[in-house]
């Protein structure tokens, strides 16, 4: 995958002014920024990080702090779809270890990889707070919940 | 200004002192990583614990201010404990290799460690394992695991120099220091993050593998790189010569003044160091005839420039000091020009590329003493002298230090002015182009080769010390000139750098009431004297 | 002790999260009732109320809202903390979603109770449609003239970082910083947000208010016990036949929510232990379930309220398994600002996972309890301490299923098929 320079538009430069104004200090905007950048170049690769440090008068060093500490924040560019499976405990009662098992077969990648075809990604993650619905997963924006691998294969299915 | 007591003394320190530094004044050592006096509190090592009379449970010392009536005990038996917990779990992931680690012997794990750890390790499970011998840019190394996370360094490019270079990545135990990749620690005070870091995660790559510490001896000197006059210790390798080729001044560090530098060196000054163990240095007083060099004993040469100077009418005599000089030997100087009436004198002679100055301790001025030559008398327009030289007024031509032929003035007309003058005489500690055209070259001993004081250009007169012998046969410039005098029949008695300090003081009003002693480690501001 | 729902009592309603569905059960009747009320007013009902800390510390909310300093002129801010992330607890989550107008007259009144003109708030980045439709509620605030009159919501988004769930770590997050905690002193009342005195609430905790000042301090003060009022949402998961949100009075008890409500246990259907308030909360056994689940019958009990997240494990689950999966999540949240936290999360880890798999050593067991109680309170924040709650109370409270499996023999096979390695 090759990288252009990261960008945004005249408009989303625009809303990066509204949302620096939010704030009593414009860096409260950070994150939202990132996501917008996120967003528009589907990854935070380290020139965007030198951008939006850019927009933020930071230094590219103290984005680059915010971007390592979150898990949102993509510094690969993940699949078209990016599968995260709860393994926490109240999911690992319900069975988490064998969903993950049963992702991982299915899509043939490790945790953490993506698939050959780019398609989807796969990751493990801490709580999603979604306990009464165990075993659960989020699929990009939304919550699959209380998962058999009949659902994951219905679900996998619709993934393009 | 609150009064607490500290381990059942009293101390009354400022409003707003925190318990370390109040500690501090009572005597009482509380072991800290994290905790600079230089930089904004973090609190993160969590080692300064101690126990506040009614508090709960230790606290840490760094965020807490002393307030009217506060006990603090910091050697309790809980104290003690958290202590030694806090070190074992500084040194759950950190490497067993002090050994091959160059801080061996500064290293405040290692101090800590004998002093309040010495538990049973009980880690057995593989360490987390992060980049070791990472270059962060020209002088400074990191090793990851070696890192406490102190965020000393990242707070100093925030803070100091305002350059945010440094950061801490990921998070957990897989945090890391490290720099925006691509990027390199190259700001004016990188070097600064070496002194600060507390372990052997920063270290100096100039210095490191050189020589281990504790053969190094120490001098308090002043940093000759430019007119601030930052503080600093001179660190030299005496007793392992051979382990860094000879090289005797292993490296320089900041000495904290409150007034100057606090706790900083720029590494312009820091590295500046370089040309006392330079091969170009002079060793012996040495006498060119045409092309013929040749050495000669000191006797010979002040006899052959007493003898110079005596059959020159005052008018055609010529000196160029210089500003990178000690008050002691611009005195001597000015001395010599009483003895002998001379007025054809100067010390500045403009640099091709004009000094870089900053709003914090860099000064345009690479000199050292411009404002201690100027009160001795020494002031004057250099040029002239120059042009004297080059219109065959001069017959003898004193130059201290300076390569004219690398300065402002162009090369063509500096050629033409020395070998117009029948007797060039270059003093100095390196050859350069000027001293190769001078017809007597006499060795002077570098500023760690010898006692001295300079004045900065706010006006603080400071001393620094002998660190190391002078190489070869080289002499203080004051002794130099004052085996002139002698030779000149004006017999002195001073024989070491205070003696002509104490000249100084009698006979130059601006250095009224100055002594060594008064002078003290800090050094003192000429009355008068208006903080820039 | 009450059967009545309050904060869930429009759960069921299609236009829940709507202005309409608000209005139309009498939302947004408080807020005038409050407009007509002096600032320190709502702060006495408040604190009347006995309204405690929802999210995990359990403090009195009026007597928080009080430490705004008086004299304070500039700036002050309220703060939602709906970075909803304790393991066990989707309470939040449910409120975003079908109640966002509550919450919103929620921050209203309490805006005028300490002067603030600017409330944000802080959603994990994982709620996407919590974030949307609370988002949408907001837009729907302003156009009916409650918010944009002396009064702004700015929707923060999260990142992925429980972390930000502690207080100050979340005020670092606003602020576009990486989620460290803060430095304690200064409090945030004194010194949070931007440097502003600022006050951080939990979404329930602030849903609350609007009933409270409608009904009554002592009306809610009566729902619960002497020292807590009012209901709470208890979040129910694990081995139990009915998961679930379960809204009761603080004083209905850890048996009642697991054996009348959740419908009993479920795996061999023999209760082996509870997680009370959240991953952070001391594990209680099947002989210690009876007790008040308010901030202080946990207490009493060795425990904590927590978030109210209850996690139950029948007889067979392996509780070596179930502290690995606990201390995994420690090392991978730890912020790693403070030494005894980041150093030692990752190694207590380490050997949980070595215990599992059988390569443990009995003396593993002792090294974990007192590195957690040599760590405890060491550090900047609660975290820590909010793992050393499971690290001890699991081992020592079956310390022979630990022992078990250190004398060399590893978890079944079948149990370890289930376990994941990120």
């Amino acid at each position: 995958m090759t990288t252009t320079d990261p960008t945004f538009s005249a408009e989303q430069l625009a809303e990066v002014r509204r949302l620096q104004a939010l704030y009593p200090d414009a860096r409260g905007a950070l994150l939202p920024v990132l996501y917008m950048a996120q967003d528009t170049f589907g990854w935070i690769s380290l020139e965007t990080e030198e951008y939006v440090a850019g927009l933020f008068d930071l230094s590219p060093a103290h984005v680059h702090e915010v971007v390592t500490f979150y898990t949102l924040y993509f510094r690969e560019r993940p699949g078209r779809h990016v599968v995260s499976v709860c393994h926490n405990l109240s999911c690992h009662l319900a069975g988490a270890g064998s969903i993950i098992a049963h992702l991982k077969q299915r899509l043939r990648v490790e945790v953490g990889e993506t698939t050959e075809d780019g398609r989807v990604t796969l990751l493990s993650v801490e709580c999603l707070c979604a306990c009464e619905a165990a075993p659960m997963m989020q699929v990009d924006d939304r919550y699959e919940m209380n998962l058999t691998p009949v659902k994951i294969d219905r679900i996998l299915e619709g993934l393009a | 200004m609150p009064r607490l007591t500290v381990n059942g003394q009293q101390v009354e320190v400022p409003a707003e002192t925190n318990l370390i530094e109040a500690a501090r004044k009572a005597g009482v050592e509380v072991p800290h990583y994290c905790y600079h006096p230089g930089l904004s509190i973090a609190g993160q090592c969590r080692l300064c614990m101690v126990d506040i009379e009614k508090a709960p449970r230790p606290t840490i010392a760094c965020n807490t201010i002393a307030t009217e009536g506060m006990v603090v005990l910091t050697e309790t038996d809980r104290v003690r404990e958290t202590r030694k917990s806090i070190m074992e779990f500084h040194l759950i992931n950190h490497p067993l290799d002090c050994p091959v680690c160059d801080q061996a012997g500064e290293c405040w794990l290692q101090i800590y460690y004998m002093k309040h750890g010495l538990y049973d390790p009980r880690m057995r499970d593989e360490k987390v394992h992060k980049p070791k011998a990472v270059p962060l840019g020209p002088h400074v190394m990191l090793d990851a695991e070696r890192c406490i996370l102190c965020s000393r360094c990242v707070r100093f490019c925030d803070e100091i120099t305002a350059t945010g270079e440094l950061g801490i990545f990921e998070r957990g135990d897989h945090s890391e220091i490290g720099l925006f990749p691509g990027r390199a620690l190259e700001n004016p005070y990188s070097g600064n993050v070496v002194d600060i870091c507390p372990v052997g995660a920063l270290t100096d790559r100039d210095f490191r593998f050189q020589v281990r510490v504790w053969y190094l001896d120490s001098a308090k000197s002043v940093c000759p790189g430019c007119a601030r006059g930052c503080n600093i210790d001179v660190h030299v390798n005496r007793r392992r010569p051979h382990h860094a080729e000879g090289r005797r001044v292993a490296r320089l560090k900041p000495r904290y003044n409150g007034s100057v530098n606090r706790w900083w060196l720029c590494d312009a000054g820091r590295y500046g160091f370089t040309f006392v163990d330079d091969k170009d240095r002079l060793l012996a007083p040495t006498r060119r005839e045409g092309e013929t060099v040749s050495d000669a004993t000191w006797d010979e040469a002040i006899a052959a420039l007493a003898a110079a100077l005596r059959r020159s009418p005052p008018d055609e005599i010529g000196i160029i000091a210089s500003p990178k000089m000690a008050n002691e030997d611009l005195f001597a100087v000015r001395r010599l020009l009483d003895n002998r009436a001379l007025r054809r004198v100067a010390f500045r002679v403009p640099p091709r590329v004009a000094g870089d100055q900053d709003n914090f301790l860099i000064r345009a001025d690479k000199n050292p003493n411009s404002l201690g030559a100027e009160l001795v008398g020494l002031g004057g327009d250099s040029r002239a002298v120059l042009e004297a030289a080059r219109a065959h007024r001069l017959r003898c031509l004193m130059i201290f230090g300076h390569d004219l032929l690398a300065s402002e003035w162009p090369a063509a007309e500096v050629r033409e002015a020395l070998g117009a003058v029948e007797t060039v005489v270059f003093v100095g500690a390196n050859a350069n182009a000027t001293s190769a055209a001078a017809h007597w070259v006499l060795p002077a001993a570098a500023w760690v080769e010898r006692d001295g004081t300079y004045t900065n250009f706010e006006g603080r007169v400071q001393r620094f010390r002998q660190a190391t012998e002078p190489i070869g046969q080289a002499l203080a410039e004051w002794e130099i000139v004052g085996r002139l005098l002698a030779a000149l029949g004006d017999e002195s008695t001073a024989t070491r750098a205070e003696h002509w300090f104490r000249q100084l003081v009698a006979a130059v009003p601006a250095f009224a009431g100055l002594s060594y002693q008064a002078l003290g480690d800090g050094g003192r501001l000429l009355a008068g004297a208006v903080k820039a | 002790m009450t059967d009545e729902k309050i904060l869930t009592r429009n759960f069921h309603r299609q236009d829940s999260h709507t202005l309409d569905g608000y209005r139309a059960t009498g939302g947004y009747q408080a807020w005038p009732k409050a407009q007509a009320m002096e600032p320190a007013a709502i702060v006495e009902d408040v604190k009347a109320s006995n309204l405690r800390g929802l999210g995990g510390a359990g403090f009195p909310t009026g007597t928080k809202w009080s430490f705004i300093p008086k004299t304070h002129t500039g700036p002050v801010y309220l703060v939602i903390n709906a970075d909803e992330g304790e393991p066990g607890t989707f309470k939040d989550r449910y409120l975003l979603e079908r109640d966002p107008h509550a919450l919103i007259e929620g921050m209203l009144i309490a805006a005028r109770a300490i002067r603030c003109a600017t409330g944000f708030v802080y959603i994990r980045g994982e709620y996407v449609e919590p974030w949307r439709r609370f988002s949408a509620a907001v837009r729907e605030a302003y156009a009916a003239g409650y918010l944009g009159k002396g009064f702004d919501i700015v929707v923060h988004r999260g990142a992925g970082a429980y972390i930000c769930g502690e207080e100050t770590g979340l005020i670092s997050s606003l602020e576009g910083k990486k989620g460290w905690p803060k430095l304690k002193p200064p409090f945030p009342a004194i010194k949070g947000a931007f440097g502003a005195p600022t006050i951080v609430n939990n979404v329930e905790t602030i849903c609350h208010v609007p009933h409270i000042i409608s009904r009554g301090a002592a009306w809610f003060a009566g729902l619960g016990t002497k020292t807590q009022g009012g209901t709470r949402m208890y979040s129910v998961s694990g081995r139990v036949a009915r998961p679930g949100l379960y809204e009761e009075s603080v004083a209905v008890t850890l048996r009642q929510l697991i054996y009348e409500r959740a419908g009993g246990v479920t795996g061999n259907g023999r209760l082996k232990a509870v997680v009370p308030g959240g991953s952070s909360a001391a594990i209680l056994t099947a002989a210690e379930i009876d007790v008040t689940m308010d901030v202080d019958g946990l207490k009493n009990a060795g425990t904590m309220a927590g978030s109210a997240g209850i996690i139950v494990m029948d007889e067979t689950v392996s509780i070596p398994e179930a502290l690995m999966v606990v201390a995994r999540f420690y090392a991978h949240e730890s912020c790693g600002q403070c030494t005894p936290c980041r150093e030692s999360t990752g190694w207590i880890y380490k050997m949980t996972h070595r215990i599992v798999e059988g390569r443990g050593r009995r003396a593993d067991l002792d090294t974990i309890l007192d590195v957690a109680r040599r760590g405890a309170g060491t550090t900047i924040c609660a975290f820590y301490d909010g793992a050393v709650g499971p690290y001890i109370s699991y081992i020592e409270k079956f310390r022979s299923e630990f022992e078990a499996l250190t004398d060399g023999a590893a978890a079944t096979p079948s149990r370890r098929e289930a376990v994941s390695h990120a």
